[in-house]
């Protein structure tokens, strides 16, 4: 037995430094090396598991927001077709209100419109009147040679403006 | 591209050994050499003292010692989340060896477990491979042994030393045995060791309880030699591995160098690759083992039970 422990060169004190070798690099990896690293692999596991609930509480989230959102935007087309209806009405409304009003204003105008020309037109008819008899005067005062007197002016004024309105 | 540089690591070692073993042949009767490794690891240091103690394969379990632990301080330099290329590389390995040692220990063992299996795997591949380095076996000093005459190969794989092999055995029983103790306390030992098992009760328990005593005393002189079969299996691969390169080496002999070389060089190389797996399978045995000693050692007699249900 020993001459074979001799052979294979196995001696207590070799195998006892061996150990030393091995013991040295167990004990400073599981010191520096694998357990920081194992922290490290759990916690970024521990991340990783946070992200993924994170992620379906967001999917969650997500889903429904995007349910809120469409009802939303159903209450609030319904709500704009609505108010486009009622605008449409108050806007059919208001036009005919104002197309009223204009109307009557452009009546109005007609109206005033024809009284001033009713006026212009009676005022150019006494202006055309006066000039007319002056000329008449003229005429006959010329013709006769002689002055005529205010009862011959109103004479002939009378015949004139009758014979004008006759005509 | 990792197998290339493997395939590389591999010619020029192939080369620089052969180149070696030619000229160890050449000059035999020189220095009285061995044929491949020789199995006495030897002293580097002549006389008594403590520095007697440190042989080429301590050595090199030291410079492996000093490559790991090299290593794992760059990539523990500066943790961060988002992990550099060597820190990403140690994740990668402890991550996958904790899987492994958790599916076979199972989560609760596994964080007593982990470390001194991932320190055999680890150890042992990078021992094994750098084995396999050029100029490991090849460079030999004088002027060491006790008389301080004698010559030595300067470096020699760790793991072909048995001692090397005994004592990450020895530290294996040691962690072994304090995971059981604490898992199952010293009265929970000698009961899952000598008391009856499979959920047995009444007569039928104290009639086969004598049984199960010599099955206990079994158990136990399987854990003693327990050291023994893990080293010499390791020690075993690793040596005859060692010495079926260089004897694939030294197997042509012509006469002619130029032949003898180119021989010694092509017939290595798919036995070097061949070592380089060899290297990493060892290393996962080791720890695998270890493994299940583990786990059958700490598992409580009513989950064997219910695994049986089941």
């Amino acid at each position: 037995m020993l001459e074979i422990l001799h052979k294979l060169g196995i001696n207590t004190p070799d195998i006892i430094a061996q150990m030393l070798v091995f013991g040295i690099v167990y004990l400073i990896l599981s010191k520096y090396a694998f357990g920081p690293v194992t922290a490290l692999l759990e916690e970024r596991r521990r991340r990783i598991a946070e992200g993924e609930d994170n992620l379906k509480k967001i999917r969650e989230n997500l889903a429904a927001a995007e349910a809120t959102a469409e009802e939303v935007k159903a209450k609030a087309n319904a709500e704009a077709d609505r108010m486009i209806k009622e605008a449409r009405e108050t806007a059919a409304a208001a036009g005919e209100s104002e197309r009223q009003k204009a109307a009557a204003e452009a009546n109005t105008i007609i109206t005033k419109a024809r009284e001033g020309s009713e006026q212009e037109r009676a005022r150019i008819l006494g202006e055309l009147k006066r000039d007319f008899g002056r000329l008449v005067l003229d005429a006959t005062a010329r013709a006769t040679g002689k002055v005529l007197s205010p009862e011959d002016h109103a004479r002939l004024n009378t015949e004139a403006l009758s014979q004008i309105t006759n005509n | 591209m990792l197998a290339d540089s493997v395939f590389l690591t591999s010619i020029f070692s192939v080369l620089s050994d052969a180149a070696a073993a030619h000229g160890e042949g050449a000059h035999e009767g020189g220095h009285g050499g061995h044929h491949g490794v020789d199995p006495d690891a030897k002293g580097l240091f002549a006389g008594d003292g403590v520095l007697s103690y440190i042989t080429n394969s301590v050595l090199v379990g030291l410079i492996v010692v000093g490559l790991i632990l090299w290593f794992v301080r760059g990539a523990m330099k500066k943790v961060e989340s988002v992990p550099g290329k060597q820190q990403n590389f140690l994740e990668l390995v402890v991550e996958f060896l904790y899987k492994q040692v958790e599916n076979i220990v199972g989560p609760k063992i596994a964080p007593q477990a982990f470390p001194l299996l991932a320190t055999i795997f680890i150890f042992v591949t990078v021992a094994n491979w750098f084995g396999l380095l050029p100029g490991v076996g090849s460079i030999f000093v004088l002027g060491v042994g006790p008389d301080g005459h004698g010559q030595a190969p300067l470096l020699r794989p760790a793991t072909a030393d048995m001692n090397m092999t005994i004592g990450i055995a020895l530290i294996s029983l040691v962690v072994w045995f304090v995971i059981t103790i604490r898992e199952l306390g010293v009265g929970g030992f000698i009961n899952h060791t000598f008391g009856p098992k499979g959920g047995l009760k009444g007569a039928m328990k104290y009639g086969l309880m004598p049984i199960f005593i010599v099955v206990g005393v079994i158990e136990v002189i399987s854990i003693i030699f327990r050291p023994m079969t893990l080293s010499l299996r390791l020690y075993g691969n690793v040596f005859a591995g060692e010495n079926l390169l260089h004897t694939m080496a030294t197997l042509v002999q012509t006469g002619n160098a130029a032949v003898d070389f180119i021989c010694s060089v092509l017939l290595r190389i798919p036995f070097f690759l061949l070592e380089i797996l060899v290297g990493v399978l060892q290393g996962m045995v080791f720890a695998l083992l270890n493994a299940v000693f583990i786990k059958l050692s700490t598992t409580h007699d009513e989950e064997h039970g219910e695994e049986a249900h089941h």
